[in-house]
């Protein structure tokens, strides 16, 4: 007997709870402060949360697989310094090309080290961003890279019709993410190696490779997020991505993906990067003190996992029973 | 005709500790093999030879009538042995729909572009030929699109089971397939056994169970202390002997065994 699935609630759920709490804000935002909800303010806003979003999808990616890199903001930092430095001898096409691959690289040595030494990601990933912050003082003597050339900012500053192209990078790579999860081997795999991790071995899944290849690409798309940061100001600062860490795990969680891995999906960290976005700067517009963002972000992270949590153990109870009460 | 698999004078030793004692065995097609024994008879370390994840200190280990080492249990399984754990140490992914299990590690994919890059998944075929799979072998189960972790256990555990099928198996080693799971469910798993038994692949069944050990097994191994004390067919034997093979036995002939061998 196939019953067919009635779950469009359970399984989207967080995300229409997120889109109505988006449509309320904005909806109370063009009430109280019309100048906020025009075309020119909203690409603004969207441009903020571009680099954010950027670096939560690399996030959303390795989170899912079960693991996680609390260096990003370093490498954000770092990446940003060394397009910088790099366009002032070279094309700034290279330079901002191969501070990506920089990027790329510190990924995957976070992840060389968290497979290696077998501890938590949390703590290994803990040391290399205060390696990186290091690195990158050290390297800026603690100054902004400045009079760097014009052609540098030329794409970061570049709109395709009225869009900027920092949010068209968002949204590319967001879709290519959204199709390798959904529907892609890699993605099922990376989902399953975040599930159950032994059981991707047992049936001989290439584990390693595919852990690998998510510090990989997280490090990828946040030296991405860093070089376009740099573009956009046309200089880079030795504070770029400090606590960026923190802002995206809190995107990502409350965009629906498990902290522990194994389930979360794109949409959802999009909506979630918006609303914190919209949050952020609809306070600021509103005239009520800044710091109040702070705390709204934070009540609605936790009650946005209250609610998961609840949701999800009434759902197994009563799954568990009407599979019982079947036979 | 060839058994499927034939173990010819196996010793295992850990250390100095005998856990497999001089064991000879054979497991015909579609035979199914109910293997009982008290704690620390030896039952896991022979299921963990046949499956590849220990190596046979010395012996002979035939598949087919051929020679066959097992580096690993990836060796084994690419022979077609595979092992279904209990389901605390789950081998599924909970998250995961029934249908990814079910193919989990065996995906099936579509042309992109014209070309196979075995990169893009053919869900649809894959959920079809789950539920096809699930209906023949009889599993009950709400939706191959419901996640795994929604199941009840006798229903994942029959997903696990089913999943050997998916991996061309010709002997399933099942450990315990019915602890923790409700007696209405185990009568579900213990047909599964059959199931598989119709499709013409071997099984072996460790229980404590000795009523699942009689509904699904052809024959029936006691061990004890590493070594195989009986190895009988089920019709001529009862639950009785089997359970006084199991204690009583040891009685009788324990000082002379313990001279013999250490104790396991």
């Amino acid at each position: 007997m196939e019953r067919k699935e009635s779950g469009f609630l359970r399984e989207h759920g967080r995300n229409l709870g997120m889109l109505f709490t988006l449509s309320c804000a904005l909806g109370a935002l063009a009430i109280f402060s019309p100048k906020y909800v025009t075309f020119d303010n909203l690409v603004v806003v969207a441009l903020q949360m571009a680099f954010i979003g950027i670096a939560c999808l690399g996030a959303t990616y390795l989170i899912i697989s079960g693991n996680i890199d609390l260096s990003i903001g370093s490498i954000f930092a770092l990446t940003a310094v060394v397009a910088a430095m790099l366009a002032k001898s070279m094309p700034p096409l290279v330079a901002m090309l191969l501070a990506v691959l920089l990027g790329g690289l510190l990924g995957l040595v976070n992840g060389w080290l968290v497979w290696r030494v077998k501890l938590s990601p949390i703590i290994i990933t803990l040391g290399t961003m205060a390696v990186l912050r290091g690195i990158v003082l050290l390297l800026t003597g603690g100054y902004s890279i400045r009079s760097v050339p014009k052609e540098f900012s030329v794409f970061a500053q570049t709109r395709l019709v009225g869009i900027p192209m920092p949010v068209i990078v968002l949204i590319l790579l967001a879709l290519s993410l959204h199709f390798l999860f959904t529907r892609t081997t890699i993605g099922r795999h990376v989902f399953a190696i975040g599930g159950n991790r032994e059981a991707c071995h047992a049936v001989g899944i290439p584990v390693r490779r595919l852990v690998l290849g998510a510090f990989l690409s997280n490090g990828l798309i946040v030296g991405l997020a860093g070089v376009l940061t740099a573009g956009r100001f046309g200089s880079a600062s030795p504070a770029f991505g400090v606590s960026l860490e923190l802002d995206v795990i809190t995107a990502v969680i409350l965009g629906g993906v498990a902290f522990n891995g194994g389930r979360g999906n794109i949409l959802g960290v999009l909506l979630a990067v918006t609303l914190l976005g919209v949050i952020s700067s609809g306070i600021v517009s509103l005239g009520i003190n800044p710091h109040c963002a702070d705390i709204i972000k934070g009540v609605a992270l936790i009650i946005a996992v209250v609610l998961d949590q609840l949701s999800q153990e009434a759902r197994e109870r009563f799954q568990k029973n009407l599979a019982k009460s079947d036979r | 005709m060839t058994p499927l698999i034939e173990l010819r004078n196996i010793y295992k030793f850990f250390g100095g500790l005998c856990a497999t004692n001089d064991v000879s065995l054979t497991i015909g097609k579609g035979e199914v093999i109910g293997l009982v024994g008290d704690n620390a008879a030896g039952k896991s370390t022979l299921m963990k030879i046949i499956a590849g994840v220990h190596k046979p200190t010395s012996g002979e280990y035939l598949i087919d009538g051929e020679k066959f080492v097992a580096h690993s249990p990836r060796s084994a399984r690419n022979a077609g042995i595979e092992m279904v754990f209990q389901i605390q140490d789950m081998a599924l992914v909970p998250e995961l729909d029934v249908a990814d299990n079910l193919f989990l590690g065996k995906e099936l994919y579509r042309k992109t572009l014209g070309l196979n890059l075995n990169l893009v998944l053919d869900r649809r075929a894959m959920q079809e030929r789950s539920r096809v799979l699930l209906h023949e072998l009889g599993i009950n189960i709400p939706a191959v699109t419901e996640k795994v972790k929604y199941l009840s256990g006798g229903q994942q555990q029959s997903v696990s089971i089913a999943r050997t099928v998916f991996f061309d198996a010709r002997l399933v080693i099942l450990d315990e397939p019915t602890s923790s799971i409700s007696i209405k469910e185990t009568r579900k798993v213990l047909d599964l056994i059959l199931q598989l038994k119709a499709k013409g692949i071997s099984s072996i069944i460790v229980s404590h169970r000795m009523d699942d050990i009689f509904t699904t097994a052809d024959r029936i191994l006691v061990l004890r202390r590493g070594r195989k004390i009986e190895d009988v067919r089920k019709e001529h034997t009862s639950m009785d002997d089997i359970i006084k093979k199991i204690i009583n036995a040891e009685k009788e002939s324990m000082s002379q065994e313990t001279l013999n061998q250490p104790t396991a």
